[in-house]
């Protein structure tokens, strides 16, 4: 507010000299950012065939009316809801059990906390490659050792059954992105000065009373931050599951950036994807505004 | 000059330059030619080098583009033509074309055609199979695939079976063969498995004309070949799923005792099964007619290259006896110039004989704009749907019928 104040008591020039420096900042971002969005908003408007660009039609909202007929989109949607909390709500738990564990002192912590970041530094199409022949039918490793436990009598097609699909994918998603939360949180751990727990200990606290009173509240902003990044990123990520199932069987692991990308990408409908990926962006802008809201109250404090 | 203008095309030229074409000499021509070979290893390098040297004003610049299924090469390809960044020529596929056509990508090319030599040593049915719905010829043939049916030659032994020739006996002989942990029939109901649906329905009676996938016979043949994992259970249950990676390695490792693919595999089972292992075309169905599919693959010269007979001349080297035997070993399939085809040592005979004997009733999917997308994404979703039990198989013929006819 001060700031506002002082401006309109200097002189138009200096007040606009801010500005200048953002400038290239803000040209490379629209360049990057806010054209493409805008083209994308553009086609969204449009029946657009990719190998039929001269028949390009305007059709208004005539993209979003199909997309809510479109018994697919409401599959993907549901989905999706399942994919973003299951994924980020046990990446988060695991995260914190991992950090909690890396925070104590043993003697090979150094590689311990080098080998957690393993799946994190992994290509997603290594990964999704990887479970696939994990979990495959005949030959995978899994049904080997569930077979050698007893805990199932006969292999399961884990990938290939509707109800199973969708859940093995997220497993491997929660395994590669858990070390993201272990390390954030882990830095987050370090940053509680150790003052809080010899009182806490001095006051009687348990070992649970001291995660629940004093390390929680303490990386609480760490948390938020954290469950916010990777909410979005897990809700537009789509390769694991490109890779594994390709969104089958059936509709079985359709999620909703997955669905765009098929839409744009094998049917070459750019009009109708384009809508599919504004929807899904108009979703997260809820969760994107409360992280720059977060954001920017620690630049402001 | 001054400055701003300095700075723009200084800018300018500093962006365009990584896309320029290498000026090499004078009167050099380049040609940008997109391939995609299974094995990235493998390059073209050595086929350059040999067109390089005797054709002195022309230069190859070869990109090799990832295939992912087909639909990745498509799509960057068509992005590219677009984008007006396209290739001067690239190897393509028939199901292809009416897209091409839509979006007036190719020229006609029988005038060059018409001088070059080589054309009388591709056989008259594959120029036929290659025309577009005009009559005239945009592709230039390079290699092909039939699909057949692996069999394992030691288990139908011991069951007292003979290969099966028609859809009874092939249905008799994957009962027979289901036991144990092993499944009679590796069926493909992931990406690319239309051609293990094709033999079956469309050999067994449905087409692609309107109505076509909605008459008794077809929606007879597809509930047959849906039962065949419904109720006669003859595939493994990963079945929906499996591609091209899990059919290949289930028979490789026993777990099948048929499948269905091209010789483009042959080599890789024979190392692992030897001589347990043979193939014949696919079963006929109850009329005696029969489909499997011609998988086909050309060169075609883009109408926007500048370097129209360059290409030309470079995609017409690569289809020529000799040079078109060197390329099929990097692709693994079989070579279109028929003086190539007849010393063919580089995959067992019995594979290739059963490639040529399903050649008379191949065909390949239909010329229509709507083909990629049926087979990237309608079929996979409805096949597999139908063979989780989640719609009926004529559900499934209706959404195909649909998709082709509105």
């Amino acid at each position: 507010m001060t700031s506002l104040t002082l401006a309109h008591r200097q002189p138009l020039g200096r007040s606009l000299t801010p500005f200048w420096f953002l400038l290239p900042a803000i040209l490379v971002t629209a360049g990057v950012v806010l054209i493409p969005v805008a083209q994308t908003a553009w086609l969204s408007l449009q029946d657009y065939l990719l190998y039929d660009p001269d028949n390009a039609r305007f059709v208004g909202l005539g993209n979003f009316a199909r997309i809510a007929r479109d018994e697919v989109f409401w599959i993907s949607l549901g989905q999706s809801f399942i994919w973003i909390i299951g994924v980020v709500g046990l990446q988060f738990l695991l995260g914190l059990a991992a950090a909690l564990l890396l925070n104590q002192s043993f003697w090979w912590r150094g590689l311990a906390r080098s080998l957690v970041i393993i799946p994190w530094a992994l290509p997603s199409v290594i990964i999704g490659l990887m479970w696939t022949w994990m979990y495959d039918f005949n030959l995978g490793v899994i049904n080997d050792i569930a077979m050698r436990l007893g805990l199932i009598a006969a292999p399961i097609a884990w990938l290939a059954r509707p109800d199973t699909a969708l859940y093995a994918i997220m497993l491997a998603l929660i395994w590669q992105g858990f070390p993201f939360f272990a390390v954030t949180i882990l830095a987050g751990l370090q940053t509680v000065p150790a003052e809080l727990y010899e009182a806490a200990e001095i006051d009687g606290a348990t070992a649970r009373q001291q995660l629940f009173y004093v390390t929680l509240p303490s990386i609480a902003d760490v948390i938020a931050t954290a469950l916010l990044l990777r909410t979005i990123w897990v809700a537009n990520s789509l390769d694991v599951i490109l890779v594994m199932t390709g969104g089958g069987p059936g509709y079985a692991t359709h999620t909703l950036p997955l669905y765009a990308f098929l839409r744009a990408s094998s049917s070459m409908e750019f009009g109708y994807g384009a809508a599919l990926a504004l929807i899904l962006t108009a979703m997260l802008l809820g969760v994107v505004y409360l992280y720059v809201r977060r954001a920017a109250r620690g630049i402001e404090t | 000059m001054e400055r701003r203008t300095f700075i723009k095309l200084a800018g300018a030229s500093a962006l365009a330059s990584p896309l320029a074409r290498p000026a090499i000499a004078q009167g050099t021509t380049t040609v940008r030619w997109w391939y995609h070979f299974d094995n990235p290893q493998h390059s073209p390098a050595e086929l350059i080098a040999k067109f390089e040297a005797a054709n002195p004003g022309i230069k190859v610049q070869a990109e090799s583009i990832p295939w992912g299924g087909g639909n990745d090469y498509q799509t960057r390809l068509f992005a590219a033509l677009v984008a007006g960044n396209g290739p001067d020529c690239a190897m393509v596929r028939l199901s292809w074309a009416a897209r091409f056509q839509q979006m007036k990508a190719l020229s006609p090319i029988d005038d060059l055609i018409a001088g070059w030599d080589g054309r009388s040593d591709i056989a008259d049915n594959i120029w036929k199979i290659n025309r577009g719905a005009d009559g005239k010829q945009y592709y230039l043939p390079l290699q092909y695939v039939v699909l057949y049916l692996y069999y394992r030659q030691d288990l139908l032994e011991q069951a007292g079976l003979k290969p099966p020739g028609t859809f009874d006996e092939f249905r008799a002989a994957a009962k027979a063969l289901t036991k144990g942990d092993v499944s009679g029939f590796g069926l493909r109901g992931g990406a690319g498995g239309f051609d293990h649906w094709g033999p079956f329905v469309l050999g067994g009676g449905a087409n692609f004309e309107k109505g076509g996938m909605v008459s008794d016979k077809a929606l007879a043949a597809n509930r047959w070949f849906v039962d065949l994992t419904v109720k006669d259970k003859v595939v493994p249950a990963s079945a929906p799923t499996d591609s091209f990676r899990q059919i290949v390695d289930t028979f490789k490792a026993g777990r099948t005792a048929m499948t269905i693919h091209h010789v483009g595999s042959a080599n890789e089972i024979v190392g692992v099964l030897g001589d347990k292992v043979s193939a014949v075309p696919v079963p006929r169905g109850p009329d005696g007619k029969g489909w499997t599919y011609f998988g086909d693959e050309s060169n075609a010269v883009f109408a926007a290259s500048k370097a129209r007979e360059a290409a030309f001349k470079w995609c017409a080297f690569l289809s020529t006896a000799e040079n078109n035997v060197v390329l099929n070993k990097f692709t693994g399939q079989l070579p279109i110039a028929t003086s190539a085809a007849k010393d063919w040592t580089l995959h067992p005979k019995r594979f290739v004989d059963a490639s040529a004997a399903s050649l008379p009733f191949a065909a390949s999917l239909p010329d229509s704009p709507k083909t990629p997308d049926f087979i990237a994404r309608i079929w996979p979703a409805n096949m597999q749907r139908a063979l989780l039990g989640q719609i009926q198989p004529d559900e499934m013929m209706r959404a195909i019928e649909q998709h082709f006819h509105g």
